[in-house]
Protein backbone atom coordinates (compact mmCIF):
# COMPACT_ATOMS: atom_id res chain seq x y z
CA UNK A 1 0.00 0.00 0.00
CA UNK A 2 1.61 3.49 -0.77
CA UNK A 3 1.52 4.78 2.45
CA UNK A 4 0.42 8.85 2.95
CA UNK A 5 2.08 10.61 -0.16
CA UNK A 6 0.80 14.22 1.35
CA UNK A 7 3.19 15.63 3.65
CA UNK A 8 0.53 15.98 6.74
CA UNK A 9 -1.69 13.19 5.27
CA UNK A 10 -2.34 11.23 8.05
CA UNK A 11 -1.06 7.73 6.99
CA UNK A 12 -4.01 5.49 6.56
CA UNK A 13 -4.40 2.42 4.11
CA UNK A 14 -6.67 3.92 1.69
CA UNK A 15 -6.60 7.50 2.48
CA UNK A 16 -7.03 8.51 -1.32
CA UNK A 17 -9.73 5.93 -2.14
CA UNK A 18 -11.29 7.60 0.10
CA UNK A 19 -11.40 10.67 -0.48
CA UNK A 20 -12.20 10.17 -4.01
CA UNK A 21 -15.39 8.08 -3.54
CA UNK A 22 -16.66 11.17 -1.10
CA UNK A 23 -15.71 13.69 -3.63
CA UNK A 24 -17.12 11.68 -6.17
CA UNK A 25 -20.29 10.78 -3.97
CA UNK A 26 -20.54 14.64 -2.98
CA UNK A 27 -20.41 16.04 -6.62
CA UNK A 28 -22.49 13.57 -8.07
CA UNK A 29 -25.38 14.48 -5.94
CA UNK A 30 -24.70 17.94 -6.13
CA UNK A 31 -24.96 18.06 -9.70
CA UNK A 32 -27.99 15.73 -9.88
CA UNK A 33 -29.83 17.39 -7.31
CA UNK A 34 -29.12 20.79 -8.16
CA UNK A 35 -29.60 20.08 -11.99
CA UNK A 36 -33.24 19.05 -11.16
CA UNK A 37 -33.91 21.63 -9.46
CA UNK A 38 -32.51 24.32 -11.48
CA UNK A 39 -33.35 23.03 -15.16
CA UNK A 40 -36.43 20.85 -14.19
CA UNK A 41 -39.54 19.40 -12.68
CA UNK A 42 -39.37 15.79 -13.41
CA UNK A 43 -37.36 13.31 -15.36
CA UNK A 44 -38.05 15.17 -18.77
CA UNK A 45 -35.63 18.05 -17.33
CA UNK A 46 -33.20 16.93 -20.65
CA UNK A 47 -35.75 16.35 -22.91
CA UNK A 48 -36.91 19.42 -23.20
CA UNK A 49 -35.80 21.19 -26.71
CA UNK A 50 -37.29 17.97 -27.78
CA UNK A 51 -40.69 18.41 -25.82
CA UNK A 52 -41.10 22.15 -27.42
CA UNK A 53 -40.54 20.96 -30.64
CA UNK A 54 -42.68 17.84 -30.81
CA UNK A 55 -45.74 19.70 -29.36
CA UNK A 56 -45.68 22.50 -31.50
CA UNK A 57 -47.83 21.78 -33.67
CA UNK A 58 -50.31 19.45 -31.40
CA UNK A 59 -51.23 20.61 -27.88
CA UNK A 60 -52.29 17.48 -26.16
CA UNK A 61 -56.38 17.97 -24.71
CA UNK A 62 -54.79 18.03 -21.62
CA UNK A 63 -53.44 21.28 -22.43
CA UNK A 64 -56.39 23.11 -24.04
CA UNK A 65 -59.42 24.42 -23.00
CA UNK A 66 -62.28 21.43 -23.03
CA UNK A 67 -65.84 22.42 -23.25
CA UNK A 68 -66.34 22.10 -19.40
CA UNK A 69 -63.37 23.27 -18.01
CA UNK A 70 -63.04 25.90 -15.27
CA UNK A 71 -61.45 29.11 -16.97
CA UNK A 72 -61.06 32.24 -15.30
CA UNK A 73 -60.62 34.00 -18.38
CA UNK A 74 -61.62 33.73 -22.01
CA UNK A 75 -60.18 34.60 -25.22
CA UNK A 76 -61.50 34.84 -28.47
CA UNK A 77 -59.86 32.08 -30.76
CA UNK A 78 -58.16 30.78 -27.67
CA UNK A 79 -54.81 32.05 -29.20
CA UNK A 80 -53.25 31.52 -26.02
CA UNK A 81 -54.18 29.36 -23.49
CA UNK A 82 -52.53 29.03 -20.36
CA UNK A 83 -53.26 25.82 -18.13
CA UNK A 84 -52.31 25.28 -14.66
CA UNK A 85 -52.66 22.40 -12.68
CA UNK A 86 -53.61 23.52 -8.94
CA UNK A 87 -53.72 22.43 -5.13
CA UNK A 88 -56.07 24.67 -3.33
CA UNK A 89 -54.34 24.16 -0.39
CA UNK A 90 -50.54 23.78 -0.98
CA UNK A 91 -48.77 27.12 -0.11
CA UNK A 92 -46.53 26.89 -3.07
CA UNK A 93 -49.76 27.84 -5.01
CA UNK A 94 -50.96 30.42 -2.79
CA UNK A 95 -47.75 32.14 -3.05
CA UNK A 96 -48.24 31.94 -6.80
CA UNK A 97 -51.72 32.83 -6.91
CA UNK A 98 -50.92 35.89 -4.12
CA UNK A 99 -47.61 36.88 -6.74
CA UNK A 100 -47.94 35.94 -10.12
CA UNK A 101 -51.20 34.59 -11.31
CA UNK A 102 -53.69 37.39 -9.61
CA UNK A 103 -52.29 40.05 -11.31
CA UNK A 104 -51.70 37.80 -14.73
CA UNK A 105 -55.80 37.19 -14.72
CA UNK A 106 -56.56 40.89 -14.70
CA UNK A 107 -53.16 42.12 -17.58
CA UNK A 108 -54.38 39.45 -19.70
CA UNK A 109 -58.13 38.99 -19.21
CA UNK A 110 -59.10 39.33 -22.75
CA UNK A 111 -55.94 38.20 -24.47
CA UNK A 112 -55.29 34.43 -22.97
CA UNK A 113 -57.83 31.75 -21.89
CA UNK A 114 -56.82 30.39 -18.44
CA UNK A 115 -57.88 27.28 -17.34
CA UNK A 116 -57.46 25.52 -14.18
CA UNK A 117 -57.42 22.20 -13.46
CA UNK A 118 -57.66 20.31 -9.80
CA UNK A 119 -54.34 18.39 -8.47
CA UNK A 120 -55.08 18.12 -5.25
CA UNK A 121 -51.72 16.45 -3.54
CA UNK A 122 -52.12 14.19 -0.52
CA UNK A 123 -49.91 15.91 1.45
CA UNK A 124 -52.20 18.76 1.56
CA UNK A 125 -55.46 17.01 3.83
CA UNK A 126 -57.83 19.87 3.20
CA UNK A 127 -56.72 20.01 -0.78
CA UNK A 128 -59.49 17.30 -1.64
CA UNK A 129 -62.71 19.24 -0.06
CA UNK A 130 -61.39 22.96 -1.16
CA UNK A 131 -61.34 21.18 -4.76
CA UNK A 132 -64.87 19.79 -4.49
CA UNK A 133 -65.94 23.46 -3.35
CA UNK A 134 -64.45 24.83 -5.86
CA UNK A 135 -65.90 22.28 -8.64
CA UNK A 136 -69.53 22.90 -6.46
CA UNK A 137 -69.60 26.34 -7.11
CA UNK A 138 -68.55 25.94 -11.04
CA UNK A 139 -71.32 23.78 -11.29
CA UNK A 140 -73.56 26.71 -10.10
CA UNK A 141 -71.57 29.18 -13.06
CA UNK A 142 -68.88 30.49 -10.07
CA UNK A 143 -66.20 28.78 -10.33
CA UNK A 144 -63.97 31.97 -10.40
CA UNK A 145 -65.52 34.09 -7.66
CA UNK A 146 -64.95 30.60 -5.38
CA UNK A 147 -61.23 30.05 -6.35
CA UNK A 148 -61.13 33.80 -5.70
CA UNK A 149 -61.93 33.17 -2.56
CA UNK A 150 -60.23 29.88 -1.57
CA UNK A 151 -56.58 31.31 -2.35
CA UNK A 152 -58.18 35.25 -0.99
CA UNK A 153 -59.21 33.65 2.02
CA UNK A 154 -56.15 30.96 2.37
CA UNK A 155 -54.88 32.35 5.46
CA UNK A 156 -58.44 31.89 7.01
CA UNK A 157 -59.12 27.62 6.32
CA UNK A 158 -56.06 26.21 4.61
CA UNK A 159 -53.44 27.09 7.89
CA UNK A 160 -53.40 26.36 11.31
CA UNK A 161 -54.10 29.00 13.56
CA UNK A 162 -50.69 29.94 14.32
CA UNK A 163 -49.84 29.84 10.64
CA UNK A 164 -47.30 27.16 11.17
CA UNK A 165 -48.46 24.32 9.15
CA UNK A 166 -51.14 23.02 6.77
CA UNK A 167 -54.45 22.82 8.18
CA UNK A 168 -56.16 19.17 8.68
CA UNK A 169 -59.49 20.89 10.65
CA UNK A 170 -62.02 19.95 8.06
CA UNK A 171 -65.10 21.14 9.86
CA UNK A 172 -63.51 24.63 10.49
CA UNK A 173 -62.56 24.69 6.18
CA UNK A 174 -66.22 23.25 5.65
CA UNK A 175 -67.94 25.90 7.68
CA UNK A 176 -65.72 28.82 6.01
CA UNK A 177 -66.45 27.26 2.54
CA UNK A 178 -70.08 27.58 3.47
CA UNK A 179 -69.80 31.26 4.31
CA UNK A 180 -67.61 31.69 0.80
CA UNK A 181 -70.73 30.55 -0.98
CA UNK A 182 -73.03 32.55 0.87
CA UNK A 183 -70.61 35.34 -0.26
CA UNK A 184 -70.57 34.42 -3.87
CA UNK A 185 -74.58 33.94 -3.66
CA UNK A 186 -74.47 30.04 -4.41
CA UNK A 187 -77.88 28.23 -3.14
CA UNK A 188 -76.26 26.69 -0.25
CA UNK A 189 -78.36 23.72 -0.67
CA UNK A 190 -77.66 22.82 -3.77
CA UNK A 191 -73.67 23.32 -3.23
CA UNK A 192 -74.10 20.53 -0.21
CA UNK A 193 -75.64 18.25 -2.46
CA UNK A 194 -72.95 18.95 -5.05
CA UNK A 195 -70.09 18.88 -2.41
CA UNK A 196 -71.11 14.93 -1.75
CA UNK A 197 -71.67 13.90 -5.36
CA UNK A 198 -70.13 11.60 -7.64
CA UNK A 199 -69.58 13.96 -10.83
CA UNK A 200 -68.00 16.37 -8.77
CA UNK A 201 -65.46 14.10 -7.71
CA UNK A 202 -65.09 12.10 -11.52
CA UNK A 203 -64.59 15.78 -12.35
CA UNK A 204 -61.45 15.88 -9.58
CA UNK A 205 -60.13 12.63 -10.55
CA UNK A 206 -60.10 13.37 -14.58
CA UNK A 207 -58.44 16.14 -14.01
CA UNK A 208 -55.68 14.50 -11.97
CA UNK A 209 -55.39 11.76 -14.61
CA UNK A 210 -55.28 14.47 -17.26
CA UNK A 211 -51.75 16.08 -15.06
CA UNK A 212 -50.52 12.63 -14.69
CA UNK A 213 -50.76 11.97 -18.28
CA UNK A 214 -48.81 14.75 -19.20
CA UNK A 215 -47.04 14.57 -16.32
CA UNK A 216 -47.55 17.16 -13.56
CA UNK A 217 -46.13 15.45 -10.29
CA UNK A 218 -46.24 19.01 -8.34
CA UNK A 219 -48.25 22.11 -7.71
CA UNK A 220 -48.07 24.46 -9.49
CA UNK A 221 -47.38 23.40 -12.69
CA UNK A 222 -48.21 25.77 -15.60
CA UNK A 223 -48.39 25.34 -19.46
CA UNK A 224 -48.47 28.30 -21.80
CA UNK A 225 -49.85 26.95 -25.51
CA UNK A 226 -48.86 23.14 -23.84
CA UNK A 227 -45.54 24.01 -23.18
CA UNK A 228 -44.45 23.80 -19.54
CA UNK A 229 -43.39 26.96 -18.13
CA UNK A 230 -40.21 26.31 -16.54
CA UNK A 231 -38.39 29.14 -14.12
CA UNK A 232 -34.91 29.79 -12.93
CA UNK A 233 -36.24 33.12 -11.24
CA UNK A 234 -35.21 33.37 -7.63
CA UNK A 235 -37.96 35.71 -6.53
CA UNK A 236 -41.68 35.83 -7.15
CA UNK A 237 -41.13 39.22 -8.90
CA UNK A 238 -38.92 37.32 -11.59
CA UNK A 239 -41.09 34.54 -11.84
CA UNK A 240 -44.43 36.65 -12.85
CA UNK A 241 -41.61 38.61 -15.31
CA UNK A 242 -41.23 35.23 -17.25
CA UNK A 243 -44.02 34.23 -16.97
CA UNK A 244 -45.03 37.09 -18.69
CA UNK A 245 -42.86 36.72 -21.61
CA UNK A 246 -43.56 33.48 -22.64
CA UNK A 247 -47.19 34.48 -22.14
CA UNK A 248 -46.32 37.42 -24.93
CA UNK A 249 -43.70 35.50 -26.82
CA UNK A 250 -47.03 32.83 -27.61
CA UNK A 251 -49.36 36.38 -28.18
CA UNK A 252 -47.10 37.53 -31.29
CA UNK B 1 3.88 4.62 18.11
CA UNK B 2 0.93 2.79 16.61
CA UNK B 3 -0.31 5.44 14.82
CA UNK B 4 -3.31 3.54 13.49
CA UNK B 5 -4.41 3.27 16.80
CA UNK B 6 -3.99 7.16 18.33
CA UNK B 7 -5.19 8.66 15.18
CA UNK B 8 -8.81 7.78 14.87
CA UNK B 9 -8.49 8.02 18.87
CA UNK B 10 -7.72 11.88 18.67
CA UNK B 11 -10.53 12.17 15.59
CA UNK B 12 -12.95 10.70 17.27
CA UNK B 13 -12.47 12.68 20.37
CA UNK B 14 -12.32 16.02 18.50
CA UNK B 15 -16.04 14.45 16.84
CA UNK B 16 -17.17 13.93 20.04
CA UNK B 17 -16.84 17.18 21.25
CA UNK B 18 -17.82 19.28 18.26
CA UNK B 19 -20.38 17.10 17.50
CA UNK B 20 -22.08 16.50 20.89
CA UNK B 21 -21.62 20.54 21.75
CA UNK B 22 -23.81 20.92 18.51
CA UNK B 23 -26.32 18.45 19.47
CA UNK B 24 -26.09 20.23 23.25
CA UNK B 25 -26.42 23.56 21.85
CA UNK B 26 -29.54 22.01 18.77
CA UNK B 27 -31.18 20.24 22.27
CA UNK B 28 -30.56 23.19 24.49
CA UNK B 29 -32.12 25.63 21.92
CA UNK B 30 -35.29 23.29 21.50
CA UNK B 31 -35.89 23.01 25.07
CA UNK B 32 -35.84 26.52 25.20
CA UNK B 33 -38.02 26.89 22.77
CA UNK B 34 -40.53 24.46 24.23
CA UNK B 35 -40.53 26.43 27.43
CA UNK B 36 -41.66 29.40 25.60
CA UNK B 37 -44.68 28.07 23.94
CA UNK B 38 -45.60 26.45 27.13
CA UNK B 39 -45.27 29.98 28.94
CA UNK B 40 -47.02 31.64 25.58
CA UNK B 41 -49.04 29.82 23.52
CA UNK B 42 -48.59 32.34 20.84
CA UNK B 43 -45.45 32.20 20.84
CA UNK B 44 -43.62 31.34 17.57
CA UNK B 45 -40.11 29.34 17.36
CA UNK B 46 -37.89 31.55 16.19
CA UNK B 47 -37.22 28.42 13.91
CA UNK B 48 -40.55 28.52 12.39
CA UNK B 49 -40.14 30.27 8.82
CA UNK B 50 -43.34 29.05 7.08
CA UNK B 51 -45.04 25.78 7.42
CA UNK B 52 -42.27 23.89 5.68
CA UNK B 53 -39.63 24.83 7.60
CA UNK B 54 -40.88 24.70 11.37
CA UNK B 55 -40.29 23.54 14.83
CA UNK B 56 -43.43 24.68 15.91
CA UNK B 57 -45.25 21.58 14.46
CA UNK B 58 -42.56 19.41 14.99
CA UNK B 59 -42.34 20.18 18.60
CA UNK B 60 -45.82 20.14 19.13
CA UNK B 61 -46.14 16.78 17.65
CA UNK B 62 -46.46 13.02 19.68
CA UNK B 63 -42.74 11.70 17.97
CA UNK B 64 -41.34 15.28 19.57
CA UNK B 65 -42.44 13.26 23.29
CA UNK B 66 -41.45 9.60 22.27
CA UNK B 67 -41.34 8.37 25.97
CA UNK B 68 -43.42 10.98 27.80
CA UNK B 69 -41.64 14.05 28.42
CA UNK B 70 -39.65 16.27 25.81
CA UNK B 71 -36.77 14.74 23.66
CA UNK B 72 -34.52 17.09 23.73
CA UNK B 73 -34.23 16.62 27.05
CA UNK B 74 -32.55 13.42 26.42
CA UNK B 75 -30.68 15.09 24.05
CA UNK B 76 -28.97 17.47 26.47
CA UNK B 77 -28.38 14.72 29.09
CA UNK B 78 -26.80 12.58 26.08
CA UNK B 79 -24.78 14.94 24.24
CA UNK B 80 -23.44 16.55 27.45
CA UNK B 81 -21.98 12.37 28.17
CA UNK B 82 -20.96 12.43 24.12
CA UNK B 83 -19.28 15.97 24.38
CA UNK B 84 -17.39 14.97 27.71
CA UNK B 85 -16.54 12.33 26.49
CA UNK B 86 -14.82 13.59 23.43
CA UNK B 87 -12.69 15.62 26.14
CA UNK B 88 -11.49 13.08 28.01
CA UNK B 89 -10.55 11.42 25.12
CA UNK B 90 -8.24 14.87 24.02
CA UNK B 91 -6.95 14.87 26.98
CA UNK B 92 -5.22 11.10 26.86
CA UNK B 93 -7.70 9.48 28.09
CA UNK B 94 -8.10 5.66 26.55
CA UNK B 95 -10.85 3.89 27.36
CA UNK B 96 -11.43 0.40 27.61
CA UNK B 97 -13.37 -1.69 25.82
CA UNK B 98 -16.46 -2.16 28.25
CA UNK B 99 -16.27 1.77 28.37
CA UNK B 100 -16.88 1.71 24.63
CA UNK B 101 -18.91 -0.64 24.23
CA UNK B 102 -21.34 1.88 25.91
CA UNK B 103 -20.71 4.62 23.77
CA UNK B 104 -22.22 2.01 21.49
CA UNK B 105 -24.68 1.00 22.63
CA UNK B 106 -25.65 4.67 23.37
CA UNK B 107 -24.71 6.07 20.19
CA UNK B 108 -26.79 3.34 18.84
CA UNK B 109 -29.44 4.12 20.50
CA UNK B 110 -29.25 7.49 19.57
CA UNK B 111 -28.84 6.86 15.53
CA UNK B 112 -32.21 4.70 15.71
CA UNK B 113 -34.35 7.22 17.36
CA UNK B 114 -33.08 10.20 14.82
CA UNK B 115 -34.05 7.92 11.40
CA UNK B 116 -37.35 6.87 13.79
CA UNK B 117 -37.59 11.17 14.17
CA UNK B 118 -36.65 11.46 10.76
CA UNK B 119 -39.19 9.41 9.47
CA UNK B 120 -41.50 11.01 11.11
CA UNK B 121 -40.58 14.51 10.36
CA UNK B 122 -40.60 13.13 6.86
CA UNK B 123 -43.97 11.36 6.24
CA UNK B 124 -46.07 12.27 9.31
CA UNK B 125 -45.54 15.73 10.54
CA UNK B 126 -44.21 17.74 6.54
CA UNK B 127 -42.39 19.52 8.29
CA UNK B 128 -38.70 20.14 8.85
CA UNK B 129 -37.12 21.81 11.75
CA UNK B 130 -33.81 23.09 11.53
CA UNK B 131 -32.75 22.07 15.06
CA UNK B 132 -33.87 18.76 14.80
CA UNK B 133 -31.80 18.80 11.64
CA UNK B 134 -28.36 19.32 13.11
CA UNK B 135 -29.12 16.81 15.81
CA UNK B 136 -29.54 14.44 12.67
CA UNK B 137 -26.49 15.89 11.47
CA UNK B 138 -24.14 14.59 14.07
CA UNK B 139 -25.94 11.88 15.60
CA UNK B 140 -25.10 10.08 12.25
CA UNK B 141 -21.48 10.44 11.98
CA UNK B 142 -21.17 10.11 15.86
CA UNK B 143 -22.51 6.71 15.31
CA UNK B 144 -20.71 5.72 12.36
CA UNK B 145 -17.28 6.52 13.64
CA UNK B 146 -17.79 4.79 17.19
CA UNK B 147 -19.15 1.93 15.46
CA UNK B 148 -15.56 1.84 13.38
CA UNK B 149 -14.45 2.75 16.66
CA UNK B 150 -15.52 -0.19 18.44
CA UNK B 151 -15.53 -2.97 15.81
CA UNK B 152 -11.44 -1.97 15.69
CA UNK B 153 -11.32 -2.11 19.49
CA UNK B 154 -11.92 -6.06 19.09
CA UNK B 155 -9.56 -8.93 17.58
CA UNK B 156 -12.84 -10.64 16.40
CA UNK B 157 -13.76 -7.26 14.59
CA UNK B 158 -11.13 -5.49 13.78
CA UNK B 159 -10.77 -6.73 9.72
CA UNK B 160 -14.47 -5.54 9.01
CA UNK B 161 -13.58 -2.34 11.14
CA UNK B 162 -9.92 -1.69 9.20
CA UNK B 163 -12.13 -2.57 5.74
CA UNK B 164 -14.47 0.19 7.01
CA UNK B 165 -12.81 2.95 7.57
CA UNK B 166 -11.00 2.77 4.55
CA UNK B 167 -14.50 4.31 3.20
CA UNK B 168 -15.39 6.22 6.14
CA UNK B 169 -16.05 9.65 5.08
CA UNK B 170 -17.35 8.06 1.37
CA UNK B 171 -19.56 6.02 3.58
CA UNK B 172 -20.44 8.76 5.58
CA UNK B 173 -21.28 11.00 2.58
CA UNK B 174 -23.65 8.16 1.02
CA UNK B 175 -25.89 8.69 3.95
CA UNK B 176 -25.82 12.17 4.07
CA UNK B 177 -27.00 12.40 0.59
CA UNK B 178 -29.42 9.44 1.10
CA UNK B 179 -31.04 11.08 3.67
CA UNK B 180 -30.86 14.47 1.78
CA UNK B 181 -32.36 13.05 -1.41
CA UNK B 182 -35.45 12.05 0.89
CA UNK B 183 -35.94 15.30 2.54
CA UNK B 184 -35.93 16.64 -1.60
CA UNK B 185 -38.08 14.73 -2.73
CA UNK B 186 -40.66 14.78 0.05
CA UNK B 187 -40.51 18.59 -0.11
CA UNK B 188 -40.42 18.90 -4.03
CA UNK B 189 -42.92 21.58 -4.04
CA UNK B 190 -41.14 23.92 -1.31
CA UNK B 191 -37.74 23.29 -2.74
CA UNK B 192 -39.48 24.08 -6.16
CA UNK B 193 -40.88 27.53 -5.38
CA UNK B 194 -37.25 28.52 -4.20
CA UNK B 195 -35.57 27.99 -7.62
Amino acid sequence: MARSSGNRVPARRGVSGNVIATVAIVVLAVAVIGGILVFGGDGDGGGDGGDGGDTAGEIPAELRAGPDSNTLTEAEGDAVTIVEFLDYQCPACAAYYTNVTKQLEEDYADRVTFVTRNFPLSMHPLAQPAARAAEAAAAQGRYREMYHQLYDNYQQWAVTEDGQRVSDDEQRATTLFDSYATEIGLDLDRFHTDLASAEIQRRIDADVAAGERVGVSSTPTIYVNGEKFESSAESFDDVAAQLRDQIDEALG
Amino acid sequence: MSTTATRPARGLGWLYAVGGALGLAAAVALTLEKIATLTDPDYVPTCSLNPTISCGSVMDSDQAAAFGFPNPLIGIAAFAVVTTVGVVRLAGFAPPRWFRVGMQAGATFGVVFVHWLIAASLYDIHALCPYCMLVWAVTIPIFWYTTLDTLRAFDATRDIGDLLARAHSAVLAAWYVAIAVLVLVEFWDYWRTLF
